[in-house]
């Protein structure tokens, strides 16, 4: 894996916009099997992301008396935003569409978006389950959101750089899975709560006949559901440079090696949602603060004491 | 060229959504029209090459709006939220101070007779203004900043109208804790 | 129109269904999610994510104004079918039918208001379907209010909204307003008037059940928020509309932490997925907790219809039991084990192998008991100890919490198919759905719902005594 990472002309970020869009496709194409294997009847489910695809095309937009349509559109479009933003400081192999300095600090200000977007999108319908899975959401986001900054410190500290590139280069004797476990997993819990996936669905949860989605329908909904696809998408490729060792690995080119490994944790993600219940707010948001916050800064001060070590 | 003409568009977005804030007659909107400015002046930091600062300005603005949106929502009441309601109070005197500050910071800006650049740019921009902003008060600021975590620490835990006396009983010992919302941890 | 066909033809291979199902007719309820799930279309829990409404059963008047409203808030291309048990398919492939007729559905949009009407409190019957979201909704922002004296309250309301912001005098008992005075007359003095003004509580009464003679007036009920600081003087309300599209302000009331805080009523069920079919709570909510809840049956007044009979054989009660432990589990968030649980139920309905019934509820009571993320969810959730039950009156199976009556659902099914005369459910009194309302108060809607599907109750006979909290 070379240490250096080149920048593509802009042009490619459709390429880019587009493996993403695969990559979503994929997740839901596999949600769709597996729900379909669970029912036990029925079609195989593999054309079910299609379907709706067609489905929410042909259905109505829909408006909700004295709604703010604006802020509301807004959100519910946003989260597909965010999961481009992040995907643009992810390096294949060895191409970047944008190099920046301070790259997992962009992805950090990206993640935050969530606050806003999810929170809008519950707001903006003016109806009371779906502003409750907002503020759902915002219970949960306190509890994840501190320790998934503490989670990507780990990384930049023992790469000393706060680089998505040098980040990834770093890891060429030993992957930071490896040895910062908690970070890890921590990180995927963060990525797993903006894409409001898995156990971290109450504020789509069917006791509020949807929460967030409850009021949305046609594109809108089909923006909302493809973007938490894209950003469970996102945040399985940022993974790989942060702490599955980037574009390294035997045989295959590094790029190649970026994918396969974003597509396995993608389907880890996507298989997880099935066998998880879900985390009620009120019980993880002092799951968050009082175990998973401090597991994670003891593993940066251990980061931190062996990157000063070795220095 | 490009930068330039970027720089020019986002100060015109950065000004009219501030402008926005007062135009707009709901807390949400004017939260996320706040958020707009703070984003668009964040996006100029990028491009003056102070790429932390910038992406930094972004994520702290967006965090910071959101959570005043909601919290202008929730403790506001909802009505007020979702009523339409004007942005302003006080527009006499807002105006006179914002109208004389403008003034003052502007004649800043175009009287001082700035210094000329002597050599070429530090590599890295963001430390040197670091260095310059903090230097000798870099542990001042390092203490500083924990010692303001513990006070807000310390000032939630004396406002905090629930001891452990109400929680565990008057001899500590009662379990599990009454609490009127059991968290996850089975504290 | 090859393509929009072609595309139609797609869409509509898996429809999405809204099953609304009324008191009684369970049975043909649990028909219709198998044949959908056969032909690969998706039951939804919100109207504005479906493309078929299913009525199963016939409704009464209350349940057909509620029916009306879910169909108002369908987007469209839409169906809307009445279904009976056995002509389910028939009525299935009509709704396909009409849903791929692009030239009816393109007329059925035309005929549709572009937006949604926003007068909602005209209307008495104007319940919170689906639980409350709802076009008309007054929303979330706590502004609503969802009462059935709405349209007499406004009016009234009105009546005695004067200059000088007395408007927030509010003789409605149980509101505190201390309004600010806004409006076209949103001076400073007004405000500091009605701020000082003694409001006449009439304590106890219930806020749920009360009309909101405030809300028309005018007066911001977010009583108790420091408007001190806020420079409300010069803060021109003038010329704005006190409610926007017809929605009316919330009051106010104490929450749990003795802070004064917006109330909001919400109307949970009928509709609702996972939810007691007919059942309808009404509450007041103080963010999403539940202060205070009122119980009722819909359509309570009629006399009993039958239905389909609710239990033909011991299997069908084992089912029963089994598509509660699915409901409480799709609601905990387990999608694997609710499917498990429906597959089972499926089951216990179409082949009557005991034996194999048996030994599928037997891996998914190991199952359950082995999930320790289920447990640590559902821990302590609406604990019930022996005391409460005998105070309660509820049954002995209901004894601890949440976790201990899901296991205790598979047990019981397990009973049920084990022997004739070795069938638990049958030996226990029904729940009286009174009970419901003591249960919830107090708790957030998100245990609410986990503590109403752990009551495992039998189906709601559709004539049953209406409970007052």
């Amino acid at each position: 894996m070379p240490d250096t990472v080149t920048t593509v002309p802009a042009g490619w970020a459709l390429a880019a916009a587009a493996i993403l869009g695969l990559l979503a496709t994929f997740a839901a194409v596999l949600d769709g099997v597996f729900t379909a294997r669970a029912a036990g009847a029925g079609p195989s489910g593999l054309t079910r992301p299609f379907g709706e695809l067609a489905r929410l095309m042909r259905q109505r937009r829909r408006t909700t008396v004295a709604a703010d349509t604006l802020l509301w559109r807004i959100g519910s479009s946003g989260l597909l935003f965010m999961a481009l933003m992040i995907v643009t400081v992810v390096p294949l192999g060895e191409w970047t569409l944008f190099d920046l300095d301070v790259g997992v600090i962009w992805f950090n200000a990206m993640d935050v978006l969530a606050w806003a977007f999810v929170w809008l999108t519950g707001w903006g319908a003016n109806s009371v389950h779906s502003l409750v899975g907002g503020y759902r959401f915002l219970a949960h986001g306190l509890a994840y959101e501190l320790p998934l900054m503490f989670a990507l410190v780990a990384p930049a500290v023992a790469a000393s750089s706060l680089n998505v590139g040098t980040v990834a280069s770093a890891q060429a004797d030993l992957w930071f899975v490896v040895w910062m476990p908690v970070a890890f997993l921590v990180y995927c819990t963060g990525v797993v709560a903006i894409a409001v996936w898995g156990p971290f669905t109450p504020a789509l949860g069917s006791d509020i006949a949807g929460g967030v989605t409850a009021e949305l329908s046609g594109a809108d909904r089909l923006v909302f559901q493809g973007g938490r696809y894209a950003l469970l998408a996102a945040g399985a490729a940022f993974a790989v440079p942060m702490f599955l060792g980037g574009g390294a690995g035997p045989v295959l080119p590094g790029w190649a090696w970026v994918l396969v490994k974003t597509v396995a944790l993608l389907a880890v993600f996507v298989w997880l949602r099935r066998r998880l219940p879900a985390f009620r707010p009120d019980l993880f948001m002092e799951v968050g603060w009082l175990v998973l916050l401090p597991a994670v800064l003891v593993q940066d001060l251990l980061v931190a004491v062996v990157a000063a070590w070795r220095a | 060229m490009i930068t330039h003409i970027s720089f020019w568009a986002l100060a015109v977005v950065a000004v009219l959504a501030g402008a926005a804030v007062f135009y707009v007659n709901s807390m949400a909107r004017a939260s996320y029209a706040l958020a707009v400015s703070f984003i668009a002046v964040g996006v100029q930091v990028l491009l003056l090459q102070q790429n932390y600062v910038g992406v930094v300005t972004i994520l702290m603005m967006v965090m910071e709006m959101a959570v005043m949106a909601v919290y202008m929502v929730m403790f506001m009441g909802m009505n007020p939220a979702l009523m339409p309601m004007s942005m302003v109070h006080g527009k006499r005197h807002a105006l006179a101070a914002a109208v004389g500050s403008f003034v003052l910071l502007a004649a800043g800006a175009v009287l001082i007779p700035w210094p000329a650049r002597r050599d070429a740019p530090p590599a890295d921009l963001t430390k040197a203004l670091g260095e310059e902003l903090m230097g000798p008060k870099m542990l001042v600021m390092a203490v500083v900043g924990a010692v303001m975590a513990a006070t807000i620490v310390a000032g939630v835990v004396l406002a905090a109208h629930r001891t452990r006396y109400d929680r565990f009983g008057d001899d500590l010992r009662h379990r599990p804790a009454k609490d009127p919302q059991p968290g996850g941890v089975g504290r | 129109m090859g393509l929009s066909d072609a595309l139609a033809k797609y869409a509509v291979d898996q429809a999405h269904v809204l099953l609304v199902e009324l008191p009684g007719h369970w049975l043909t309820r649990v028909a219709a999610e198998q044949h959908i799930r056969e032909r690969g279309w998706l039951p939804v829990s919100t109207p504005a994510n479906a493309d078929v409404l299913a009525v199963c059963g016939t409704s009464g008047p209350e349940m057909t104004a509620v029916v009306a409203r879910l169909w108002d808030q369908m987007p469209g291309p839409r169906a809307r079918v009445e279904i009976d048990a056995p002509h389910l398919a028939a009525a299935f492939d009509r709704a396909e039918a009409e849903l791929l007729d692009v030239g009816g559905q393109q007329d059925d949009s035309r005929s549709r208001a572009a937006v949604p009407d926003g007068e909602p409190h005209r209307d008495e019957h104007r319940e919170v379907h689906h639980g409350g979201h709802h076009r008309g909704g007054h929303g979330g922002d706590g502004k609503g209010g969802d009462t059935d004296q709405v349209g007499r309250a406004q009016h009234a309301g009105m009546d005695h909204h004067e200059q000088g912001g007395q408007g927030g005098n509010d003789d409605h008992g149980g509101m505190d307003h201390s309004g600010m005075g806004h409006g076209g007359h949103g001076a400073r003095e007004d405000q500091d008037g009605m701020e000082r003004h003694e409001h006449d509580r009439q304590g106890g009464m219930s806020h749920g059940a009360m009309g909101h003679g405030g809300m028309g007036h005018g007066a911001m009920g977010h009583g108790g928020m420091g408007h001190g600081g806020m420079d409300h003087g010069a803060m021109g309300h003038g010329g704005m509309d006190m409610a926007p599209a017809g929605i009316p302000l919330a009051q106010g009331g104490e929450d749990r932490d003795g802070l004064e805080m917006d109330v909001l009523h919400l109307r949970m069920g009928p509709v609702l997925p996972h939810w007691p079919a007919g059942l309808v709570l009404r509450s007041s909510l103080q963010g999403d907790l539940i202060v205070d809840a009122e119980v009722t049956l819909v359509d309570a007044r009629l006399p009993c219809d039958q239905g389909d009979v609710s239990y033909p054989d011991v299997h069908h009660r084992a089912a029963r039991r089994c598509d509660n432990a699915a409901g409480l589990l799709a609601l905990a968030g387990w999608d694997d084990a609710a499917s498990r649980a429906r597959r089972l139920r499926d089951r216990l309905l179409t082949d009557r192998d005991a034996r194999k019934a048996a030994e599928g509820l037997a891996r998914l009571h190991r199952r359950i008991k082995r999930a320790w993320l289920l447990r640590w969810s559902l821990r302590g959730v609406g604990l019930l100890t022996e005391a409460d039950l005998a105070r309660l009156g509820l049954p002995g199976h209901l004894r601890g919490d949440t976790c201990d009556r899901l296991l205790c659902m598979i047990e019981r099914a397990t009973a049920d198919i084990a022997g004739p005369d070795g069938g638990s459910s049958g030996a226990s009194d029904p729940v009286s759905i009174v009970k419901v309302c003591d249960l919830v108060r107090g708790l957030d809607i998100a245990t609410a719902r986990l503590v109403v599907a752990s009551l495992d109750l039998d189906p709601l006979p559709a004539a049953s005594e209406v409970a007052h909290a």
